[in-house]
């Protein structure tokens, strides 16, 4: 008994002790950064700021990271510190950055990595409004009014877009290889339904590939309120504005029959629904047409990625997405000690073309070298390479010896011609309707695959799958998310 | 004084064991019972604010039992709990036979170094991680390429498309389940065999009991107390579904959802879009309440039935 009591008091003692442990260090940090804070504001030293961004982090990081640092240390007073993260690891390590409230300056972000919306809408960043007209003027005056129009939450921006490309272009894509070969007309595919010729052409020929050799995204005339929740869409054509049931559309009904179709007549591999790996076909050349979203000169981009022709034509005219325009983006922490000094920063990204061209491709003649007045060729292997589209203002970069001189004047023609989705800037509120959405999410993860590949009969499922869409709360969400759009509308 | 006087001698007598519990101690310290009052964040609406986590917690918004409501109105609750539980039911009836059976046929062999040999064998799947275990299961059920469809194929049958056929699903979970744990679990009732006393064994030979009859009198009642107690503890994660088993093998297809969506799947798919912390605690709090009260359910069941090999 004696012996029990005794363990008892260590254990708690141990916990004491780690709680105090816990709080001390908490004490001695929080004093350390206000005496620092206290300094900058008497005499104005430099200030350094943590910039989280993704993107394999390159041998030479820190030696590039110096000369940046000479550079914004004599603009704005302030030097950074670049943290990479991979790829892979970004989200989820940002995701505990942001949890732990960890004092960080500036974060990439984005539709599709670190999520810009929903971390948005929790609060983990910074709404920018008044620190776009005080320091980032040069970004306002850089950037396509869509970009910033299109990614505001709940009216305010959070997150500053990289000026790249901005709509969204679906495109079918090609090997230029068998196209040659058996002499395909492509011209005049616009839709699913055109490519039925030329697949079956390609099958008499090739009886052992699978021309469409992996699931392909479908292009339906509709902006998605959810894009996680399809079923639900608002026609781009849109006057009135009233959302409706996509799937009960004749457009999304001829589709699928039409994937069905190819399905059965073997136009796409039979695991297509729960393939998980399907990228070697590029590698391997052993494809017809697959589909893609584009870029002005991606056939370009692609060709050289995959070592033989590739080309595309597009399945519809550029438009502008909440998803497509938050492609990429950098936001500043809600935990930031120096907000102005991050804008500033960012502000530089958009007007400096010497910091952004040291950003992207690293230091002249050893990283890089000159060609032209605006032209560069990369050393191979010389140690340094930053993914470019993913901060800042492309269109201040060095071209590729190879490109096209115009390369950027296309980007902008580009991003001039796309038109806006009728729910650009429009962000659903999901705090009523959580429950629901989590049955409807589970419910497309259910029927998605099987329906849109092709690998089920639509005539059979497609009722099945909309009747179990309605059992999980489909009408209710649509009224509810009606109603923030008739708000929003009339907000407009 | 005389109490602190008490405490410095019990630890200093007791130093090396104390040692011995250190790292167990801190790790269950920090990883369970320090984020332990994180469990507010259930009841509320959890926002990101300045000042880091604890201050976000303490301004989050009070929210009461919503983020437990959506556990409950989805119309895949029922289907997500049965399958939980079931498969969790199914999973420790078979694992207890398998394991046990396992241990007595390693503890019986005579060739030790075989013995040996196949324990290592059964161990190394318990190391392997779902994913891995996932393309293992894929090599074999892909629909074109997989050796079942081949040999299947080979006897002049139809293939089967495994991915779309949700009636096999179960037999499949359950199997590979089993390969991967049963290694693992036989170890643990294999050293509790070797722990039993040698002249049990050698006074039923003289009195003439034959193995079987060894096995039946004297391993299967030694090896109670530990089949109880492991029970117990997992009969407390029933309602928690092992995560990469349920979602890597399957390879998320959507046809077999009816036999494969699990809670911890569903609250998943469901955060994928959602990406609430609130409720993802509250799944986590509900899972650990419920498991509670399941074994103190089964604790007191055994109490009931044999006081002394009741676990607490």
């Amino acid at each position: 008994m004696v012996r029990k009591k005794g363990l008892s008091l260590l254990a708690l003692v141990l916990v004491l002790s780690l709680v105090l442990a816990a709080c001390g260090g908490k004490n001695n940090e929080s004093g350390s950064e206000g005496s620092n804070s206290g300094t900058n504001g008497g005499s104005e030293a430099p200030v350094e700021l943590v910039w989280y961004t993704i993107g394999t982090p390159p041998r030479d990081l820190q030696k590039v990271n110096d000369e940046i640092n000479k550079i914004t240390a004599e603009k704005i007073n302030a030097t950074v510190k670049i943290k990479m993260l991979d790829w892979g690891e970004y989200s989820q390590k940002m995701q505990i950055a942001i949890a732990s409230g960890e004092n960080f300056d500036i974060a990439f972000t984005s539709s599709w990595a670190n999520d810009y919306f929903g971390n948005a809408k929790k609060n983990a960043f910074l709404a920018i409004d008044d620190l776009l007209k005080s320091h980032g003027q040069g970004i306002v005056a850089a950037l396509h009014p869509d970009f910033l129009e299109g990614t505001k939450v709940n009216g305010h921006n959070y997150g500053i877009p990289a000026n790249k490309e901005l709509p969204q272009q679906r495109v079918f894509r090609f090997n230029k290889t068998f196209v040659d070969k058996y002499n395909l007309d492509i011209s005049g595919v616009k839709t699913l339904q055109d490519l039925e010729p030329i697949l079956k052409t390609f099958k008499e020929n090739e009886p052992t590939i699978a021309p469409i050799p992996a699931k392909i995204a479908e292009f339906f005339h509709v902006d998605m309120p959810i894009n996680d929740i399809p079923i639900i869409g608002m026609p781009l054509d849109t006057t009135d504005y009233k959302l409706i049931n996509v799937w009960e559309t004749d457009e999304a009904k001829a589709y699928l029959e039409t994937m069905h179709r190819y399905y059965q007549a073997g136009y796409l591999p039979k695991d297509v629904a729960t393939q998980k790996d399907a990228g070697d076909y590029f590698k391997t050349g052993q494809w017809l047409v697959d589909v893609a979203d584009s870029q002005p000169l991606a056939d370009n981009l692609w060709s050289a990625d995959a070592g033989y022709e590739v080309v595309s034509v597009p399945m519809q005219d550029p438009i502008s997405f909440n998803w497509s325009v938050a492609g990429s983006m950098q936001a500043i922490s809600i935990n930031s000690e120096h907000p102005e000094k991050a804008m500033e920063f960012l502000n530089l990204l958009y007007t400096d073309a010497d910091l952004m061209n040291l950003l992207d491709f690293g230091i002249q003649d050893v990283h890089y070298t000159k060609t032209g007045d605006n032209t560069k060729d990369i050393i191979p292997d010389s140690g340094y390479g930053f993914p470019a589209f993913t901060a800042g203002n492309l269109m201040l970069t060095y071209l590729n010896s190879n490109d096209a001189p115009d390369k950027w004047e296309q980007f902008q023609k580009f991003n001039d011609s796309a038109t806006a989705a009728p729910l650009l800037g429009f962000q659903v509120d999901t705090s009523k309707i959580t429950s629901e959405l989590a049955s409807l999410k589970n419910t497309k993860d259910a029927v998605y695959d099987a329906l849109f590949s092709g690998t089920v009969d639509p005539a059979v499922q497609l009722p099945k799958a909309i009747e179990k869409f309605k059992e999980n709360g489909l009408d209710k969400v649509m009224a509810e998310i009606q109603s923030q759009i008739d708000a929003w509308v009339a907000s407009k | 004084m005389k109490a602190l006087y008490q405490f410095a001698k019990n630890v200093s007598r007791n130093k090396a064991f104390l040692l011995m519990v250190l790292p167990g101690a801190l790790w269950l310290l920090i990883f369970a019972y320090l984020p332990m009052p994180g469990a507010i964040i259930a009841f509320k609406e959890y926002r990101f604010g300045k000042g880091g986590f604890l201050a976000s917690i303490l301004e989050s918004k009070w929210v009461g039992f919503k983020n437990f409501e959506f556990l409950f109105t989805a119309q895949d609750a029922f289907i997500i709990t049965r399958n939980t539980v079931l498969y969790n039911l199914v999973f420790i009836v078979l694992g207890l036979i398998c394991s046990v059976s396992m241990a007595i046929i390693l503890h019986e062999l005579t060739n030790k170094k075989l013995s040996k040999l196949y324990q290592t064998g059964m161990f190394m799947p318990y190391f392997l991680s779902w994913v891995i275990v996932g393309f293992f299961a894929y090599s074999f059920l892909s629909i074109d390429k997989g050796v079942l469809n081949q040999v299947v194929q080979y006897f002049g049958m139809e293939p089967i498309s495994w991915y779309s056929e949700p009636k096999y699903w179960p037999y499949i979970l359950v199997f590979l389940n089993l390969w991967k744990g049963i290694g693992y679990s036989s170890v643990i009732y294999l050293a509790s065999i070797a722990g039993i006393d040698k002249s049990y064994y050698e006074a039923a030979m003289i009195d003439g009991a034959n193995k079987w009859q060894q096995v039946t009198r004297i391993t299967l009642p030694l090896l109670q107390p530990m089949m109880i107690i492991l029970t117990i503890l997992a009969i407390g994660g029933i309602f928690r579904a092992d995560f990469g088993l349920f979602y890597q093998i399957p390879r998320e297809s959507g046809i077999l959802f009816p036999v494969t969506n699990v809670i911890d799947t569903y609250v998943y798919r469901a955060l994928k879009v959602v990406g609430d912390f609130g409720i993802s605690t509250a799944t986590g709090l509900y899972q650990s309440v419920v498991g509670l009260i399941l074994v103190l359910t089964a604790n007191g069941i055994v109490k009931k039935i044999n006081r002394d090999q009741a676990l607490f």
